[in-house]
């Protein structure tokens, strides 16, 4: 069923990329699509900049995004601490006393509404995908659903895009990137010890390992899990069979 | 199953639930605590990701294969079938119930002939399940049952706790960020497995005596080492236990 969602979703994202490498524009025009919202961003965190927006679907999401920035606080801005924060009402008393400056300053820019998801793997933060509705309400269940399957898809793109080309159609479903199997995010952990990188160019080159060797995913961090597989730096992270 | 013994367990959850305490270690100690109250043999609590899909947050052992058997019942199994009805889906003799033969067969691998699921449920939400294995074949008397029920509920009252549950995204605010505690915990027995030179299924005894033995929460802990701001030394590793 899960498989289900994943695949229409992903639909929508082929077709926004009309066969041009995907990008998370296109992950934010599907959400656009799928939740019923006005307009998407995706901020990422980068060690250079504390934030940096490197998609806003329109002018109203853009200003919004700098306001976080600026100011520091709203839905984005705890989105990026690692938590969802969906606020179906921004000029809801207890959000005007969460957020005392970004909620009044973005109900004037005309946004009543903002979902705040995490693009994050355990201790992986990359950033946070932010939807704007101009309307109040909460996501329904379906729309929080796909919500949340968009969010893993814009996290495993932008894994995916730092080694390798950007990613086109070529039949193969791209692997999921949050809650996996365990031995998936064990894997991780062990390749950054043996790399000496952080855990997300571990698992960036655990993907890549994946994709160049047409694996899934699971089986190839069973094989670093079981040290039949070592990840050893010094010549591209390419692999060597461990004893 | 003596009565005290019961009450013991209940007092213990109650006096973490009135403190800061860190959810999947709060989950892990109710599932060790699910094996001895009832007898079986392994116990996980599974939640859903709101995306249709159960994910195993926590387990009376940190073996991968029993994490593996917990996760394979993404979509068939009596987890599933429990989370999906709210129901309790008990199990006396996996084989001779004919179902789900995928998860049968890897039950009967690592050795288990009976399973139970018990709903953690949300009022009409149904956020979870806990899922009981046994070696020998047999069903849960009432009692158990009953026991295994509270202890269920108890899991979602420590999951909902630190806030007020009033919405849907407050939910999806506390389910999302246990799950990725999840996630966090993996990669951190990662590390320790790696650096330490020790087996998976070992670290997380060794992330969790750390843990207490510093007072620490899990989570921090586990962040802290993947980030490399912290390493434990080899001295943790022959120390750790339970």
């Amino acid at each position: 069923m899960n498989a289900d969602r994943r695949m229409r979703l992903w639909r929508m994202v082929i077709e926004q990329a009309q066969g041009r490498p995907f990008a998370v524009e296109h992950v934010c025009v599907a959400a656009i699509s799928a939740t019923g919202v006005d307009s998407a961003a995706v901020s990422l965190m980068l060690r250079a900049t504390p934030r940096e927006t490197i998609y806003a679907s329109d002018h109203v999401a853009s200003e919004l995004e700098e306001l976080a920035l600026t100011l520091g606080e709203g839905p984005g801005v705890d989105g990026f601490a690692g938590s969802p924060t969906l606020v179906g009402d921004l000029t809801a008393s207890h959000c005007l006393a969460r957020w005392p400056v970004y909620a009044p300053a973005a109900a004037s820019a005309g946004i009543r509404a903002v979902f705040a998801l995490p693009l994050q793997v355990g201790a992986i933060r990359l950033g946070v995908l932010d939807l704007y509705r101009a309307g109040p309400g909460d996501l329904d269940r379906e729309q929080l659903a796909d919500a949340l399957v968009l969010a893993d898809t814009a996290c495993a793109l932008l894994l995916d895009t730092v080694q390798r080309d950007p990613p086109r159609w070529d039949g193969r479903w791209p692997e999921r990137a949050g809650p996996h199997h365990p031995e998936v995010h064990q894997a991780t952990g062990m390749i950054t010890v043996q790399l000496g990188v952080t855990a997300a160019v571990a698992l960036i080159r655990l993907r890549a390992y994946a994709y160049a060797h047409d694996r899934r995913l699971r089986d190839v961090a069973g094989d670093v899990v079981a040290r039949r597989l070592r990840f050893d730096a010094g010549d591209g992270g390419e692999d060597r069979s461990g004893s | 199953m003596a009565e005290i013994q019961l009450a013991d367990v209940f007092v213990e959850m109650a006096d973490t639930l009135v403190d800061d305490f860190d959810v999947i270690d709060f989950l892990h100690v109710l599932a060790e605590r699910c094996v001895q109250l009832l007898g079986v043999s392994a116990a996980g609590l599974l939640l859903t990701d709101q995306q249709d899909t159960l994910q195993v947050v926590a387990a009376s052992t940190e073996r991968t294969r029993l994490l593996e058997l917990f996760q394979l019942q993404t979509d068939q199994g009596p987890c599933v079938d429990c989370f999906r009805t709210g129901r309790p889906v008990s199990v006396a003799d996996l084989p001779s119930a004919g179902r789900w033969p995928r998860f049968t067969a890897a039950a009967a691998e690592v050795g288990f002939a009976a399973v139970h699921a018990l709903p953690m449920r949300l009022r009409s939400d149904i956020i979870g399940a806990l899922n009981l294995f046994d070696t020998k074949a047999g069903a849960l008397d009432e009692d158990k049952l009953r026991i295994g029920q509270a202890l269920a509920d108890v899991a979602t009252i420590g999951l909902l706790q630190q806030r007020a549950i009033r919405r849907r995204d407050t939910l999806t605010e506390q389910l999302q960020t246990a799950l990725n505690s999840r996630v966090l915990i993996e990669q951190a027995k990662g590390v320790l497995a790696e650096r330490l030179h020790l087996d998976v299924d070992k670290a997380f005894a060794v992330l969790r005596s750390d843990a207490r033995n510093h007072n620490r929460r899990l989570s921090e802990l586990a962040q802290a080492i993947v980030d490399g701001s912290l390493h434990l030394p080899p001295a943790t590793a022959s120390s750790g236990s339970g």
